[in-house]
């Protein structure tokens, strides 16, 4: 098997972990057949870069709305062994601006990562979208894209920031806010009224179905017996509840805890963790 | 191991202190549930702190949820039972019984960092008593407008007694022993307190974790806090070349060059009235005020500096901990696979001496973290229900955990060549290691 390379199409990429299943590579081809490839053998990757290229060409399609792949940070966690340094890669690649996190409102502590082509391109459909109902102001769509979103790389930005960044493009007043808000770029936190989380646009229907695949899966697993399913025939299960596709769930409660991997002789099992 | 490291050091291959460190770590990598030490505890309530006092390491002080505060002897135990089980009763138990005792819940019992002569506890009807050891009398009470959460007292003062509590209310409330008087108050806080911790490097400054997931750094000498801990600030690794906000400075005078200054000076009339001036008329202690970073997304539960105090741990309820390196105040982003913490009370986390490990009270286990990798080092199940404190008593390397079921478990190292040489003068065939005798 050769070296990884940082294209889209590497499917090889994940079998570094067992160089013995390279005959698995010559039976599918490279790039086009992504489903033919089973989560056991992408499981984990050295490097977060290339976790995050390849878990972005395995992104669900879904039919009714069309969203550019994003990754969680839970998802990432679980296929890259060492936390510590995907954390200190997000943030030198953030930097870099090659991607950037946001913060979503499911849970406690999730966050998105989008690469930077893709949010820009999820930002020009919202901005398409909201242009054809309301004429006036929308030139603020611009002052966002030029001087807030390439400045602030956090996750949450002040009133005071985001005014004093946009009024480099021209007189910025509440109705340019409001406009933000509703094309979805912006949202108020709840804690603290002075303060805004940056958004992916129209994510809202895939946030709803992440919650509820997420309840579906636990609650299937809490229905067997000793609480375990090989891994393998979990993946075949289709969820009721949500558009997006086992493996994203799955690997999205692994990283965040949720459920545990064991090592058996027929393959991984997946195991509720009670701690 | 242990045999080659004692003909190392025989040999004078090994420093002393080298050695002395090596022995510390091993033991404290070992710990298990103590199989020769208990406590018997006779709180009728969770155990909410534990403490060894810091003079001597003999004296364990422990505060739980019916009112009681309850002292034992860690070295030397009451009776013996079955010939080598050291049974650990209390020595000092104050309760509700007692004509000043606490009516509610202890939320935290300290000692007196100087000698074991007075002991401080904080509780849930809001009150904060000093007591003397030796005749159990409370000395000293002090009201405090909330319930307290926390309170700390400094271990290396030389020239103040403050206690420093934390309550409901937004304010960190300084209480003087040698006045009886409140002698600072400490706003910057926009929600109740839940953690205080003291520098181990400097006695007058102290750092506070509140409800609303800010951490702040006050000095006591001056008015306001000098630094707001920023979970987005982060550094790679121990420290930057340079600081950040040099840089940063100089970009965004470039920036204002070539445009207009008038547009944001109409923007914020506008839309923040009068703040422009009511920013200046501010004390310049009291700008930090202003800033609201959070260093966790959820209240921050627990607080520890590492002894040489160079670096702070912190959990909060969003089951984060994070580490920050206290000179440059920013994140290290070191992740600790940390599950579920408590989310509603204050958690005592314990660092080992040469910070290596990092104890964590979660939910029913302690969890022991590797503290610069983050990697969990083990757990430790013992608890049948949830662990609220852990002490690690760096004398003995023994590790004390109290928790909801009422009782305050002892784990201390069980490297298997220590116990055989210990048992040299006892009659234990037992624990003599036999290498058939071993089951899953």
């Amino acid at each position: 098997m050769g070296e990884p390379s940082s294209s889209y199409s590497s499917s090889s990429g994940g079998k570094r972990k067992r160089p013995c299943s390279s005959s698995n590579s010559d039976e599918h081809p490279v790039g086009r057949t992504q489903i033919y490839t089973s989560l056991e053998d992408n499981l984990s990757f050295s490097d977060t870069l290339i976790a995050l290229q390849l878990m972005r060409t395995q992104f669900p399609k879904i039919e009714k709305v069309v969203t550019q792949p994003f990754i969680l940070q839970s998802q990432l966690y679980s296929s890259v062994k060492d936390r510590t340094q995907v954390d200190r890669d997000l943030e030198s690649l953030k930097k870099d601006k090659v991607l950037r996190v946001f913060k979503l409102n499911t849970g406690q502590d999730d966050h998105a990562i989008m690469f930077m082509e893709d949010y820009l391109k999820q930002m020009m459909f919202a901005v398409k979208r909201s242009r054809g109902k309301d004429q006036d102001g929308t030139e603020v769509f611009e002052w966002f894209e030029r001087y807030v979103i390439h400045s602030k790389l956090d996750v949450s930005i002040d009133h005071h920031e985001l005014c004093s960044l946009l009024s480099h493009g021209g007189d910025a007043t509440e109705k340019h806010i409001t406009l933000l808000m509703n094309a979805g770029l912006l949202t108020r936190q709840l804690i603290d009224p002075n303060m805004y989380w940056f958004s992916i646009p129209s994510i809202g229907p895939i946030l709803k179905g992440l919650a509820q695949g997420r309840k579906e899966i636990i609650s299937l697993l809490n229905r067997k017996k000793y609480k375990e399913m090989l891994l393998s025939s979990l993946e075949k299960t289709r969820l009721r509840f949500s558009p997006l596709d086992v493996r994203f769930h799955i690997r999205d409660l692994i990283g965040s805890g949720h459920i545990k991997t064991v090592q058996t002789p027929t393959g991984l099992l997946a195991r509720i963790s009670k701690d | 191991m242990w045999c080659e490291a004692v003909r190392l050091r025989e040999r004078g291959e090994l420093r002393a202190r080298r050695f002395e460190a090596v022995a510390r770590a091993r033991r404290a990598a070992s710990l298990a549930l103590s199989n020769r030490k208990e406590f018997a505890t006779p709180h009728h309530g969770a155990v909410n702190s534990v403490q060894v006092d810091l003079t001597e390491g003999r004296y364990l002080l422990s505060g739980a949820s019916d009112g009681s505060a309850a002292i034992f002897d860690v070295q030397n135990a009451t009776e013996y039972e079955a010939g080598f089980i050291a049974k650990h009763r209390s020595i000092l138990l104050v309760d509700k019984q007692h004509e000043n005792g606490h009516k509610f819940a202890v939320s935290m019992a300290i000692w007196y960092p100087v000698d074991t002569g007075l002991f401080v506890t904080a509780s849930f009807d809001q009150y904060v008593k000093v007591w003397d050891t030796n005749s159990a009398q409370v000395v000293m009470d002090f009201k405090m407008p909330g319930k307290v959460y926390s309170a700390a007292m400094s271990p290396i003062a030389t020239t103040h007694m403050l206690i420093a509590t934390g309550s409901a209310d937004v304010q960190v409330r300084l209480c003087d022993i040698a006045s009886g008087a409140f002698t600072h108050t400490l706003s910057g806080h926009r929600d109740g307190i839940m953690s205080l911790e003291w520098s181990a490097s400097s006695e007058w400054i102290l750092m506070s974790g509140g409800c609303d997931g800010a951490i702040r750094f006050w000095d006591i000498r001056r008015a306001g806090c000098f630094c707001v801990l920023d979970q987005s600030r982060s550094q790679l690794g121990r420290r930057p070349p340079f600081l950040e906000s040099t840089v940063e400075k100089s970009y965004s005078v470039q920036q204002r060059k070539g445009k207009s200054n008038k547009k944001p000076q109409t923007l914020h009339k506008s839309q923040i009235p009068g703040q422009g001036q009511i920013q200046q008329r501010l004390h310049p202690g009291l700008s930090t005020s202003q800033n609201r970073a959070t260093a966790h997304y959820g209240a921050v539960t627990g607080l520890r500096t590492t002894t040489d105090g160079m670096y702070l741990l912190s959990s909060g309820s969003d089951s984060r901990l994070r580490l920050w390196d206290i000179d440059s105040g920013r994140n290290t982003l070191v992740n600790f696979e940390a599950m579920r913490l408590q989310t509603s009370k204050p958690l005592q986390l314990a660092v080992t001496e040469d910070p290596s490990l990092v104890f964590v009270p979660c939910m029913a286990s302690i969890k022991a973290y590797n503290l610069w990798s983050g990697m969990t080092f083990q757990t430790l199940r013992g608890h049948y229900e949830l662990v609220n404190c852990c002490y690690y008593s760096a004398q003995e390397q023994e590790l004390f955990t109290g928790s909801n079921d009422r009782q305050i478990l002892v784990w201390s190292p069980s490297t298997p060549d220590f116990t055989e040489m210990e048992d040299d003068d006892r009659r234990q065939k037992d624990f003599v290691a036999d290498e058939d005798n071993w089951s899953d």
